[in-house]
């Protein structure tokens, strides 16, 4: 081991979704940048695969301030005020600006953007490429960032953020082959995304472990509101191994229904004003509560059928749902999809500014890393939106950070290079350890929560934690860095979720009973830094 | 279950090689499902790349079973072998994937946007959904015998020239990077994933404003003037097909069926014989032919190398040839013409090639011919009509011994033969050497220009399987 590349640039962007190039194109205008990925640029994130839209006020009809109370209520007001004010005054011009760098969205008969309707939103607000929104987004910054000066770093892992005692300056990376590396920086963004594959079913990438949580954390940054995982209704139920991948809410937007085993359209009876579009929050529990209580398909499932729709409009819309099921032997133009909730988006994460510092100076984070834009339940089409308004708002703010000259600390090397060494001296295999926290996670920190049953995830983690690690070769580094990363990460979900005693948005606490709304809720955000964690009680609310 | 896999790792110094790996998996798995089974529970220093695991984000491709195929979305079956793309490998499973990104043009936009139509968002989406998977880079058989940068390249080309927001010369950019090397074989749309139609959405598109800007291949333009002077591709210098038959060749006993037959320029102008045996084929098995004599060539070689001008002048001769004797079953026997006529026109009469049609009607059995065949399949034929088994059929029951042989271009089409000789040598000595694999002492093919092409790279006689069974039916 030792470290043999040392790279200096003025801003260090970790992560390569819709927000880290976003950032990475932004900050390239302030100085030299650099991105990097643990996966193929533009391949790793999220946002590649997001499918149904992204959300802007675009029409007269529509309003910022309706968009603000959509978010705000499909929140359960747990969201921060001044973050989403700032994602719905400037989703309008992020939208131009992807356009303006060549986006192909939908357009209308007047040769505007088109919008459709999308869960817990009073107007058509969703802007679409067809049902692969999140890919069309990506091209678009790919080619950017291609016609930038910003370097790319592919199939690099960021093992940790370094610190010269008051600022974070740099980090240490680790490429395909084990070999080490240190990146020094002004500034550094991260922008890592989510972490669904801490739970056994989801529809993240096998990117999305929830290293920018772990890596914040670490460097001593305050995260908020982890208990707060997202379950899309509408994830894949067959064959076993594609189980959890995503069937995009356009599904519903454009009118497909949701019946459980007995033919009934169930959400007649838990949201009949919205039905099939009411918020994701809703429509998981209102599908977990038909499995539990036999009214399921025989693999857990419910359908979600579109055959009622116009064969062009199936075709022309939703493409990719319709070939993946073609794959799979079911064909959505005649046949209903069987879908189940999965684990897709964290609400919680790094406490930003609307300048998405964070609470170390010289660290921003942008996208699903940060926490608060969404509060307790994200409205579909927000996040695409969240990547685009605080990308580019971290890369400013990190662009404009001060030149320095960097100071290594060397013992904060050494102490990272002991602690990886320690992994050939451990006992567990990294892939055995990710199964038993899938496992977890899924049967303990669901939907449905109560105290038992957290404690139990607690215990298991924790032992999880407790075991060191094996590895035979630096080939095997990165993966087992980024299982100790999904560790923590499952811890802070569970902590947050004993913390917060009541149900509010997409947590749901079985064994609290409350008399408060979401509004006037006494709780704010649950926080978590090294060595402190809480939940804010708001005390003009008691 | 268990499969083969290909490893490698250059830092041992090994060649690549082979290992087979038994694995435990669920019911309806993935290839990638599989690779994750052999990392976790045997090698986890296996290298492959993976991520959305949904088709969307093109980490995963993978050669299974020699074709490219996502390995996330791609069913594993017991026996598999899974080998990485056909590009510079790295370790494992993981190529170099980088110089080809490199390669993928980017927009130069203004700072303010030019108005934007639906309908020219609608033209732009099909080249859109590349997942830059590179499947496509991996098996085009143009890129390792010219300077093209490959299918993904020529559709983002395309992509970019259709879109108002763009203000460069993609025209120029596209021929810098080989757009006249392309052979249209459609490989390349056959391995995509998303069914990307690069040669006739782009290839064809970028070539035919190339034209319009005069940068066309001088092989080409002369081609061109040929055919708006004559109304064939090939000069007449001996007495042509058309000039030899009847307008009406009578079978022989019962009439099964009638068919007009249009020949096209090679079989009219340069090898007559095969198309002659074609019609003593046809005579012998109850078939009358109708052959009007006004038909005229079908328009590929302008369609594939961007001279649109004179196309719809030549579908509507041809269309209005065949109308005027009344059939409703028009045959090819040349796979460029048939993909054409197939694909390009919209006729009122259905088109066959002439294997569909002597399977469908079934065919009289032919005595076995001696000699050790083997079959090229056209790719104007295979992935341009998608006929592969019929002319199987046909071989089968003719040929002593019929070696099967792996489809690949042979370097003839597109307008690559006459625009850029050398290159076509090159794709066609790769052929060779896989006829030459086969052991056979014979090709046969029902393409005129891969007959030609073959025989020049080969050195064996290829025939015109038309030609194999008269042999049969002479026995």
């Amino acid at each position: 081991m030792g470290i043999e590349n040392t790279t200096d640039c003025h801003v260090l962007v970790i992560g390569s979704g819709g927000a880290g190039i976003r950032a990475a194109v932004e900050a390239e205008n302030y100085g030299e940048t650099i991105i990097v990925s643990k996966t193929i640029t533009g391949k790793g994130g999220c946002t590649v695969m997001a499918e149904g839209g992204i959300n802007a006020v675009l029409k007269n009809t529509d309003s910022i301030q309706t968009h603000f109370e959509d978010t705000m209520s499909g929140g359960a007001y747990l969201n921060d005020e001044t973050l989403v004010r700032t994602l719905t005054s400037e989703a309008p011009d992020r939208i131009r600006d992807l356009f303006t760098w060549g986006a192909v969205f939908d357009l209308g008969e007047d040769n505007c953007i088109a919008q459709r309707p999308f869960g817990g939103q009073r107007c058509a607000r969703t802007c679409f490429s067809g049902d692969h929104t999140g890919h069309e987004i990506v091209m678009t910054l790919l080619e950017k960032l291609r016609s930038s000066s910003v370097t790319i770093e592919n199939e690099v892992t960021v093992l940790d953020l370094l610190s010269d005692g008051e600022k974070i300056n740099g980090a240490i990376t680790c490429d395909r082959e084990g070999n080490l590396g240190l990146i020094t920086a002004d500034a550094v963004i991260l922008a890592t995304g989510g972490a669904g594959q801490v739970y056994d079913t989801t529809t993240n990438s096998t990117a999305g472990t929830g290293d920018g949580y772990a890596l914040g954390y670490r460097a001593g940054a305050q995260l908020i509101d982890m208990e707060q995982v997202q379950f899309h209704p509408t994830g894949a139920v067959i064959p076993y191994d594609s189980r959890g991948r995503l069937i995009t809410e356009a599904v519903r937007g454009e009118g497909g229904i949701l019946k459980n085993v007995l033919g009934e359209r169930f959400m007649e009876k838990y949201d009949p004003k919205r039905m099939d579009l009411s918020t994701r929050d809703v429509i998981s529990r209102s599908i977990a509560t038909e499995v539990l209580e036999g009214r399921g398909t025989e693999h857990g499932g419910v359908w979600l059928d579109v055959s009622h729709l116009p064969r062009e409009q199936i075709e022309s819309r939703l493409p990719i749902m319709l070939n993946q099921f073609l794959q799979f032997g079911v064909d959505i133009r005649t046949q209903p999809m069987e879908v189940a909730p999965t684990a897709h988006h964290f609400m919680g994460g790094l406490k930003i500014t609307p300048d998405t510092l964070t609470t170390v100076p010289h660290l921003f984070a942008a996208g699903e890393v940060a926490g608060g834009v969404h509060g307790a339940n994200r409205l579909g089409g927000n996040a695409l939106a969240e990547t685009q308004v605080f990308g580019r708002r971290a890369g400013i703010s990190a662009g404009k950070c001060e030149k320095t000259t960097k100071n290594i600390d060397n013992q904060q090397i050494k102490a990272a290079e002991e602690k990886l060494n320690l992994f050939y001296k451990g006992t567990a295999k990294s892939a055995e350890v990710r199964r038993s926290m899938k496992t977890i996670m899924w049967n303990n920190v669901g939907i449905y929560r109560n105290e038992l049953d957290l404690r139990v995830a607690e215990r298991g983690i924790e032992k999880l934690q407790n075991t060191q690690l094996k590895i035979s070769s630096p080939r095997e580094l990165s993966d087992a860095v980024i299982t100790e990363n999904m560790l923590l990460v499952a811890h802070l979900v569970i902590e947050g979720a004993l913390l917060r005693r009541e149900s509010r948005g997409a947590h749901t606490r079985t064994d609290v009973k409350q008399t408060w709304t979401n509004a006037d809720s006494p709780y704010g955000h649950t926080f978590f830094v090294k060595g402190k964690s809480g939940i804010e009680i708001l005390e003009d609310k008691l | 279950m268990k499969v083969t896999i290909s490893r490698f790792d250059p830092v041992t110094g090994e060649q690549p090689h082979f290992v087979e790996y038994n694995v435990s998996v669920n019911k309806a798995t993935r290839i990638l499902n599989v690779l994750d089974a052999v990392r976790d529970t045997i090698d986890p220093t296996f290298a492959y790349r993976h991520c959305c695991r949904g088709g969307q984000c093109g980490s995963c491709a993978v050669r299974v079973n020699g074709e490219p195929v996502l390995a996330c979305m791609q069913e594993a079956h017991e026996g598999d072998v899974i080998e990485p793309l056909d590009l510079p490998r790295i370790r494992d499973l993981v190529t170099d994937i980088a110089p080809i990104m490199a390669q993928i043009a980017w927009m130069n936009g203004g700072s303010t946007c030019p108005e934007v139509t639906q309908e020219s968002i609608e033209e732009i989406k099909p080249l859109r959904e590349c997942i830059e998977c590179y499947s496509c880079i991996s098996s085009c058989p143009a890129i390792s015998a010219s300077d093209y940068k490959g299918p993904t390249i020529m559709r983002q080309e395309q992509r970019l020239n259709l879109d108002s927001r763009d203000n460069a010369d993609r025209i120029v950019e596209a021929i810098d990077k080989g757009l006249f090397s392309c052979t249209t074989c459609r490989k390349c749309v056959e391995v995509c994933p998303k069914k990307i139609d690069t040669p006739r959405k782009a290839i064809e598109k970028l070539r035919a404003e190339a034209v319009k800007r005069g940068l066309s291949l001088p092989a080409h333009k002369a081609l061109a003037s040929l055919i708006e002077k004559t109304g064939r591709s090939v000069e007449r210098k001996e007495p042509t097909f058309l000039e030899q038959v009847a307008d009406v060749i009578e079978p022989e006993g019962e009439v099964r069926a009638t068919v007009g037959f249009f020949v096209g320029c090679m079989f009219n102008g340069r090898v007559t014989q095969p198309a002659l045996d074609a019609m003593e084929v046809l005579r012998q098995n109850g078939i009358r032919v109708i052959i009007p004599k006004d038909q005229v060539c079908c328009g590929s070689p302008l369609i594939k190398t961007g001279f649109m001008g004179f196309i719809p002048e030549l579908q509507k001769r041809n269309i209005d040839a065949f109308v005027k004797t009344g059939v409703d079953t028009v045959m090819t026997m040349c796979a460029g013409c048939g993909a054409t006529l197939k694909n390009d026109y919209d006729t009122p009469f259905r088109v066959v090639d002439i294997t569909e049609l002597l399977c469908e009607l079934g065919f009289k059995a032919p005595s076995k011919v001696e000699g050790t065949y083997t079959y090229h399949d056209p790719c104007h034929l295979l992935r341009g009509q998608g006929i592969s088994k019929q002319p199987r059929i046909l071989l089968d029951s003719v040929a002593e011994k019929f070696v099967e042989m792996p489809a690949r271009c042979c370097g003839a089409g597109g307008g690559v033969k006459s625009g850029q000789p050398e290159e076509a040598a090159k794709i066609g000595a790769v052929r060779a050497e896989m006829v030459k694999k086969t052991g056979a002492d014979c090709i046969v093919t029902v393409c005129p220009f891969c007959e030609f092409h073959l025989h020049q790279v080969t050195g064996l006689p290829v025939k015109n399987i038309a030609t194999l069974m008269l042999e049969g039916y002479r026995k």
